[in-house]
């Protein structure tokens, strides 16, 4: 209280100005004179007196100075004082503060947003409770599209019992449902899980209440807790929705609660639900097949256990399991189980592309630091003559240190507050961008954290510009006040410091040019790929018929003929070619795959069968969807449920089990574990065809193995129409997203998009980050370039007499603007030779995210050497025009 | 003045506070009269010393000042012991006290064991 009080009179003694002043001087005058008044009266002469009082005073001067420091906050004064300072001489020369703040704002700007993705994505604590103690299971074979297989039932309850390590196990199985609306159907996107998953993943309602242990099983009412994301989008954060039915298919659930925003992990879903919901996974196959794996398993570490431990007894039950069910783990597969802190999982796609980002966006900063320091140097140089007049005033170097660093500071903080400005425009593109990577997008936040790295950065910045600038030893102020200033040449060091900024700008700038012509080798490489289909004029139409909440296999025939009618409605549409109907659209990946088996054909120990996609398709869907017939004939209309079982299998898998023969009439069947789980058959079909490579897996995956089956003789789980049209299939999309709504109402509304689109989708992530570093690398290439531009226009104003000296003896224009381009020619190489290096040492470490490009891609490098060359030299040219420019003349009776 | 001793700031303000418990409103002139003699003029204070040290007091809330005529007709600033002040004045001195006794307890002579 006291202390406050007494901090508040000081504040308010910062602003007591003249008054209090006065006031102090009338005071000690009063003492002065009732103490002169009093020596008078003990017999002294007045002016003896007078003398005495002064001389027991102590000083006036010093008291009033005592009393003024009692008054404010000298410190805050003088900090002030030193504020002035540096704001008046900033102002002398404003196009340097403006160069300054701008490129520090860029370099600060750009630190600032990335590591605002990189904290909200990574670094940041998870929203779950004790959210570090989770941990996330992976069941992986090897294979393609085969990272992840995820657990069977009985599997889960095998770690349950096995591996004390993890307290509890939540089970989740993604799933989707058509939710019915006023507004038509939606597709949702579900997790269906077990009543201990939220209290296991730490999560709570914001609304109503999570599912409960007494949700499992068969008999309860089938519920549901809407995530913070859907809530908002689809009921637009209604509270009334808690307590609603919501229809789904046959069933209906009700919506007991709103979970707390959470990163939706590992599938982006809209509602959990509990199992009842699903006829299937509370059916026997579900929940007694070892092989029938359709469930993601989340486990908390038991208090004081590890991950060590935890991956420990999971690899150990594992390895028992293996030995207990050997048909469920075929040796050629080579399962394994990984035990993964959740918070690394969710970070896994992004981590890489975000260092990255990190890395170059420092880069920029290192590059916008080194300019800043060459200018302060420059402008050092040409303040010594003032620096060195404070120092006769009275200055001590660690004075002049504080002068420096305040003005420096007062650059880094305005260059910080305009880099967080840009920092907060940017963030929105990377929050768009980030969704690609991580399910923690919408977590980045400018927040204090964020804010609190940009202002570290800045002050870093600041100290670092105040130590390079040269300040004589303390006791040589002499010297340096002797010399008056006189030598503006700049010392040795100073150059030599300011050269080897630039040599270290243009290095750096040449390694993020690199990265970004690598990724955007990898763009261009990637949209090149050909995807084995006619992208432009062909559309692409989902359909769901099948009512995945029922296991209602009479109504397939109902539902082919609702294929067949659509199928007719489209193709009557004026400018369609072709229609065909498949079970899975081109480009997306097929949600079953089974191992291959060849009559007569038996393979090597160890060696695993192809594992093959299966994908069912109409006689029209192949040339509908652009896919040649290299052999054999296409499906045929007699390729019907009573006749011969026959297929169609792609380039890759025909090389693969019929090298140098002719697959036509030869027999195959699947022979997988889970085929009983399905309702496709193991039976023998007769291959009639073989068919193009399509790019279904990735444009950067190897073609997969694939076995087109007759539409109409096998289930149909999944369905489309492909709808082959001129060029003006774009224009169709409309019309034909009518139709479905029109025809099929149960159908969740999806976009309907040519095999183009889906391609370009497929490659935006790439893009962006190509654009995101490529942006970097020209804002490096910039800065660098006034970099050069720079130090060189500096050398030269300096050397302006020598120059003239030379122009007089006879040098003429172009050689001296041979000399200058020479200087800054030497600078651009050692810098490129540098960066070219770095660059090559550190590409590997951006392996993981080409395609289509080695790491040490020469024509890229070459490419890169030339741009920063060209632009270096460009930046060279403007200085040496200058110099060719000088008029011996005028230089030299100006010196 | 080898034989004067310089005040501390803390036992200063006691001092002051003490003083103007005694005597009333009064100017720094005679604050620092009576603070010498009392001090048998043992003490000896400057303006340097005793102004900040004052309006330290005056920023605490301890004393107010207040610009009057002086005796012989100057205008001079008055301070005064404000409640706060006495209330601080008490607990210093208790304070004073306790020390005082404490340490007198350890430098007193060393008694004989038995």
């Amino acid at each position: 209280m006291r202390h406050l009080r007494a901090l508040l009179a000081r504040i308010a003694g910062l602003f007591a100005g003249r008054r209090a002043d006065d006031d102090l001087r009338d005071e000690l005058e009063a003492h002065l004179e009732m103490e002169t008044a009093e020596y008078v009266r003990r017999g002294m002469t007045p002016a003896d007196a007078r003398r005495q009082a002064l001389l027991s005073s102590g000083g006036l001067t010093q008291a009033a100075e005592a009393v003024r420091d009692q008054r404010g906050l000298p410190w805050l004064e003088s900090v002030a004082a030193d504020l002035r300072y540096a704001l008046r001489s900033l102002r002398r020369s404003p196009g340097f503060a403006v160069v300054v703040v701008l490129t520090l704002g860029l370099g600060i700007g750009a630190n600032t947003a990335i590591f605002s993705v990189v904290r909200g994505v990574l670094l940041k604590p998870l929203p779950h409770r004790d959210g570090d103690r989770l941990v996330y299971l992976r069941h992986s074979v090897d294979g393609p599209g085969r990272g992840n297989i995820e657990f069977s039932v009985p599997e889960v309850g095998d770690f349950r019992t096995g591996a004390p390590a993890l307290a509890d196990m939540a089970e989740y199985s993604p799933f989707f449902f058509t939710l019915q609306g006023d507004e038509g159907a939606i597709r949702i996107d579900v997790g269906l899980v077990t009543g201990n998953y939220f209290a296991i993943m730490g999560l709570a309602p914001v609304l109503g209440r999570v599912t409960q242990p007494g949700d499992d099983g068969t008999g309860v009412p089938a519920v549901m807790v809407l995530t913070h994301e859907f809530w908002l989008r689809r009921f637009g954060g209604d509270s009334a929705v808690v307590g609603r039915q919501l229809r789904m298919g046959s069933k209906s659930a009700t919506v007991i609660g709103i979970l707390q925003p959470a990163p939706s992990f590992p599938d982006k879903v809209d509602a959990f639900l509990n199992m009842v919901i699903s006829d299937h996974h509370l059916g026997a196959l579900m929940v007694t097949d070892r092989s029938h794996r359709m469930t993601e398993v989340v486990a908390r570490l038991g208090p004081g256990a590890t991950v060590a431990q935890a991956r420990t007894e999971v690899a150990a039950v594992f390895a028992r399991m293996q030995t207990q069910h050997p048909e469920a783990y075929p040796a050629t597969d080579h399962h394994r189980v990984a035990v993964l802190p959740f918070k690394e999982v969710l970070g896994e796609r992004a981590r890489t592309t975000l260092w990255l980002l990190m890395a170059a966006a420092a880069f920029v900063l290192v590059i916008s630091a080194a300019n800043v320091a060459n200018l302060t140097l420059m402008r050092g140089v040409r303040r010594e003559h003032e620096l060195v007049v404070r120092a006769a005033l009275g200055a001590g170097v660690a004075r002049l240190r504080r002068l420096l660093l305040t003005e420096n500071l007062l650059l880094a903080l305005m260059g910080a507050a305009l880099g967080v400005l840009i920092a907060l425009f940017g963030v929105g593109l990377l929050v768009a961008f980030a969704e690609r990577y991580s399910p923690r997008a919408n977590e980045i936040r400018l927040d204090a954290w964020v804010l609190g790295f940009a202002l570290a950065l800045s002050v870093m910045v600041a100290l670092l510009l105040s130590f390079v600038a040269a300040l004589p030893r303390e006791g040589t102020f002499a010297s340096w006040i002797a010399a008056g200033g006189q030598r503006v040449s700049g010392n040795f060091r100073g150059q030599l410091l300011q050269r080897g900024l630039v040599v270290a700008q243009v290095a750096v700038s040449v390694v993020l040019l690199a990265g970004a012509g690598l990724l955007t080798r990898t763009m261009m490489q990637l949209s090149e790929v050909e995807t084995g289909l006619v992208t432009e004029d062909v559309l692409t139409v989902p359909v769901s018929l099948f009512d995945p909440t029922r296991l209602d296999f009479a109504a397939d025939g109902a539902n082919k003929q609702a294929y067949e009618s659509l199928r007719r409605e489209m193709l009557a549409l004026p400018g369609v070619v072709e229609v065909g109907v498949g079970s899975t659209m081109p480009l997306r990946t097929s949600f079953l795959a089974f191992d291959v088996a060849v009559e007569g054909k038996a393979f090597a120990p160890g060696e695993a069968p192809p594992h093959a996609d299966v994908r069912t398709a109409s006689p029209e869907f192949l040339r509908a969807a652009g896919i040649p017939l290299v052999r054999g004939r296409d499906f045929s209309a007699t390729d019907a449920p009573g006749g011969g079982r026959v297929a169609i299998i792609n380039q890759t898998l025909a090389d693969r089990l019929f090298k140098g023969e002719d697959p036509i009439g030869k027999q195959l069947a699947f022979r997988s574990e889970i085929l009983r789980l399905t309702p496709i058959s193991g039976d023998w079909r007769t291959i009639v065809g073989v068919a193009g490579n399509t790019q279904d897996g990735g444009l950067d995956a190897q073609p997969r193995a694939v076995v087109y089956l007759p539409f109409a003789q096998e289930f149909t789980i999944f369905g489309g129409l492909v709808v082959r049209a001129g060029s003006d299939a774009p224009d169709l999309a409309g019309t034909i997203a009518r139709i479905v709504r029109r025809m099929a109402p149960q159908s969740p509304a999806e976009p309907v998009q040519t095999v183009a689109q889906i391609k370009d989708e497929s490659v935006a992530p790439r893009r962006l980050n190509a654009a995101l570093i490529s942006s970097f690398g020209l804002l490096a290439v910039i800065i660098a370039a006034v970099g050069i531009a720079g130090v060189l226009a500096f050398s030269v104003s300096a050397r302006t007499v020598e120059i003239g000296i030379r122009m007089s003896l006879g040098a003429s224009g172009g050689q001296v603007l041979r000399m200058v381009l020479g200087e800054g020619g030497v600078l651009l190489a050692i810098g490129l030779a540098l960066g070219v290096g770095g660059a090559y040492l550190g590409a590997g470490v951006m392996r993981g995210l080409l395609f289509g490009v080695a790491p040490h891609d020469p024509a890229t490098f070459i490419a890169v050497a030339a741009t920063m060359a060209g632009i270096g030299t460009l930046a060279c040219w403007i200085p040496a025009l200058r110099a060719a420019r000088i008029d011996p003349a005028i230089t030299m009776r100006a010196a | 003045m080898a034989d004067k001793l310089d005040v501390k700031q803390g036992t200063l303000a006691l001092m002051i506070l003490r003083t103007l418990e005694v005597l009333g409103p009064l100017h720094g002139y005679g604050v620092a009269r009576r603070i010498e003699e009392t001090s048998s003029n043992r003490l000896k204070l400057n303006y340097g010393t005793l102004y900040p040290a004052l309006l330290k007091l005056e920023q605490e809330g301890f004393v107010t000042g207040e610009w009057r005529q002086s005796e012989n007709n100057r205008r001079a600033k008055y301070y005064a012991l404000t409640a706060a002040g006495r209330r601080q004045l008490a607990r210093e001195a208790r304070e004073w006290h306790q020390t005082a006794d404490l340490i007198a307890a350890f430098l007193a002579p060393r008694r004989e064991a038995t």
